[in-house]
């Protein structure tokens, strides 16, 4: 009887345990796409400068 | 569809570039205007021509000085008629990037982004000069190495140590060509007696100005009003007496650069002694200039091969790569 009065309370904080393991994953997933998308940009920002990508712009008017 | 612009809006000259077809625009960035009806009566080259040289009625000016807009609405004027000019109308709005001096403070890039946006800019972004000019002159700005960038205009002079597409380090001074051209005037006030125009002042720096002795230094004769008598008067001056004249400016920038170089971390500054510093701009290319900085600083210096172009080359490639390189307008979030 003792037991089956306890088995609400268990259930609540095993959901409560849960619930936090869940936020505390998707938070962390987040932050790592948000790092992710930070070096993408920085990647593609030294992408667009390099000499390569200017070669259009700068080099074709230096040509003419 | 408007096709999106890049503007050098320099104290001196105005460059236009044009997304997909290059600098589109090169005129002097001077406006003249009636002063009775409010009417523009010219703009570049024509109204340049006509400085010093106007009825009371008519004003021909430069509204721009030291980098920052002295008359907010001749600006927006001269942008509104820039725009029209390169196909701009009021049913075209391209978005515009505007390179200005990176000393510029938070109201004056108000001034420049308010005066682009009424002028027809669907959106307007600022650059820092020196790193347009880092990117026009087609300097490694990728790499991790230091790239340093002197930029004279005719406002003024910044000079920036640049690795890996960021400014590491920055020195601006309000000192341009046209300070310069400022000591003749006042130079040969002073000494002869005789009044000339900055026109004129310009005329003598390109003909015998120069920042260090050199084998072609020559004598001109100038002709201006004389203060006394205030009949026309032709006076003879020499290369040295331009080079005591110029010498409080040029000394001004060449401690600017010299403030920049001890700024930049060790790890770069060893960078220079192999790669050079680069020297864009107009001001820049005053005789001896390059060779003075280098005798100064003990760093080699390099002449850009486009020194007028270089700012407007390098924000048009910004325009072309709006989305990738967006984190370099000013008061932008890097990298989002």
């Amino acid at each position: 009887m003792v037991a089956v009065a306890f088995l609400p309370a268990t259930f609540t904080v095993l959901a409560c345990i849960t619930g936090s393991l869940l936020l505390v994953l998707v938070y962390l997933d987040n932050r790592k796409s948000r790092i992710d998308d930070s070096i993408n940009a920085f990647r593609r920002h030294i992408d667009a400068l390099s000499p390569e990508a200017r070669r259009n712009s700068v080099m074709r008017d230096s040509d003419d | 569809m408007a096709r999106d612009l890049a503007i050098d809006l320099g104290t001196a000259n105005t460059l236009v570039y044009m997304k997909g077809r290059g600098i589109v625009l090169n005129e002097p960035s001077v406006i003249a205007v009636n002063r009775k009806s409010g009417e523009v009566l010219a703009t570049g080259g024509d109204a340049l021509d006509m400085i010093g040289r106007t009825p009371s009625y008519i004003a021909a000016v430069r509204p721009l000085r030291g980098g920052a807009i002295t008359d907010f609405d001749i600006t927006e004027r001269m942008i509104r008629l820039l725009l029209q000019r390169v196909g701009v109308s009021r049913f075209t709005r391209p978005k515009v990037i505007i390179c200005v001096p990176s000393a510029i403070t938070e109201v004056e890039r108000r001034a420049v982004t308010d005066a682009t946006r009424r002028a027809g800019a669907s959106d307007a972004q600022l650059i820092e000069q020196p790193m347009a000019a880092a990117i026009g002159a087609n300097l490694p700005i990728d790499e991790p190495v230091g790239n340093m960038v002197i930029d004279i205009g005719g406002g003024t002079s910044e000079t920036a140590v640049i690795s890996l597409g960021g400014v590491v380090a920055l020195e601006a001074v309000r000192v341009g060509s046209f300070d310069i051209d400022g000591s003749i005037q006042n130079y040969v006030r002073r000494e002869h007696g005789v009044a000339i125009g900055e026109r004129t002042a310009e005329a003598i720096k390109i003909e015998i100005g120069s920042a260090e002795p050199g084998p072609q230094d020559r004598e001109a004769d100038i002709r201006g009003r004389d203060l006394v008598t205030g009949l026309p008067k032709t006076v003879r001056l020499t290369a040295e007496e331009v080079r005591f004249a110029i010498d409080e400016p040029v000394s001004a920038i060449v401690a600017s650069v010299k403030r920049c170089l001890s700024k930049a971390p060790p790890e770069l500054a060893q960078d220079f002694l192999s790669r050079g510093m680069y020297l864009v701009g107009g001001g820049g290319m005053l005789r001896g200039l390059a060779s003075r900085i280098e005798r100064e600083t003990e760093v080699p210096v390099r002449m850009s091969p486009q020194p007028l172009e270089a700012v407007v080359l390098g924000a048009g490639h910004c325009i072309e790569n709006y989305q990738a390189l967006r984190g370099m307008f000013m008061g932008a979030n890097k990298f989002r």
